[in-house]
């Protein structure tokens, strides 16, 4: 364990909260967009809302190791 | 040929390609459709540069899988000892840093598409810095974790792919940076700012492909 477990799965809690959120948001105002630099961006902000939803389960425990915590 | 102006406001490309009152010369650009028919082929040029890179990940963790498949258990053992898996804590407080950094370039393109440059200005220089507190967190995570680059096939896979990823990261700072001091010459006004777009597609895919990365090393 590198760091106190518990402040950094805090961290990771609120902040996939904090980045996720703007992303949906961002997200959704493009959501109509054309055009390959759009249509690019609305996929890699998908992968990226994914990525957020994966820190919040895994700083709930979720998913990943299991009894680490 | 008619001067034409390209875009509004003072600061803007010409037809004949003039310097401007900032002194700072622009390409040539004599026609609006031209540029936009090479703006469309660049950032195809661009868009196939990040798959080729997805390719490139692609093979590094196809072969991790791989050798991970190659073992009966995970993380594997060496000299009779399980390694220790990762610390997902660190990592997960790590991605939410760049994964956050997206969301920065993010609002800075759109700050620059609407003129306000002020923002602009702000959300990049927090995408940057947020950049370099990524690479500061994965420097103390290659400094304290439990595997070494040359104790197992688990250490030689995660420095080799983490560290590739890295150096994406520190090469996307260069990038961002250099793209800040090019907007303060003027080198791109409100309607002609392929780099920025190209700068936010690059970063966007950086932290996709830790999105990856994550699940394989810390999660899976």
């Amino acid at each position: 364990m590198l760091f106190p477990s518990a402040p950094l799965m805090i961290a990771a809690f609120i902040g996939s909260f904090v980045v996720g959120i703007p992303a949906s948001i961002a997200l959704k105002n493009d959501w109509k967009s054309t055009g390959l630099d759009n249509t690019t961006t609305k996929l890699l902000l998908g992968l990226m809302i994914f990525g957020c939803i994966l820190v919040l389960l895994a700083s709930l425990h979720i998913v990943g190791p299991k009894g680490e915590a | 040929m008619a001067v034409k102006t390209v875009g509004h406001g003072h600061d803007h490309a010409t037809a004949h390609g003039h310097a401007h009152a900032d002194g700072i010369k622009r390409p040539h650009i004599h026609d609006e459709t031209i540029y936009q028919e090479t703006r469309d082929m660049r950032l195809l040029g661009f868009v196939l540069f990040l798959l080729s890179d997805v390719v490139l990940f692609s093979a590094f963790i196809f072969a991790y899988l791989y050798l991970r498949g190659t073992v009966d258990q995970w993380p594997p053992i060496v000299d009779g000892h399980q390694l220790p898996r990762l610390d997902v804590n660190l990592a997960a407080a790590n991605s939410i840093v760049l994964f956050g950094s997206g969301v920065t370039m993010h609002y800075a393109l759109e700050s620059w598409k609407h003129g306000a440059r002020k923002q602009f200005d702000v959300w990049i220089l927090a995408t940057i810095v947020l950049g370099i507190a990524f690479l500061g967190g994965q420097a103390y995570e290659y400094t304290h974790a439990p595997i070494g680059w040359a104790t197992s096939i688990f250490g030689a896979s995660f420095f080799t792919l983490t560290g590739m990823h890295g150096f994406h990261v520190f090469a996307g700072v260069v990038f961002l940076t250099i793209l800040f001091f090019q907007t303060k010459r003027g080198v791109y006004d409100e309607t002609h700012y392929f780099g920025l777009t190209a700068g936010t597609l690059y970063w966007h895919f950086v932290d996709v492909i830790w999105v990856a990365l994550f699940y394989l090393f810390y999660l899976f």
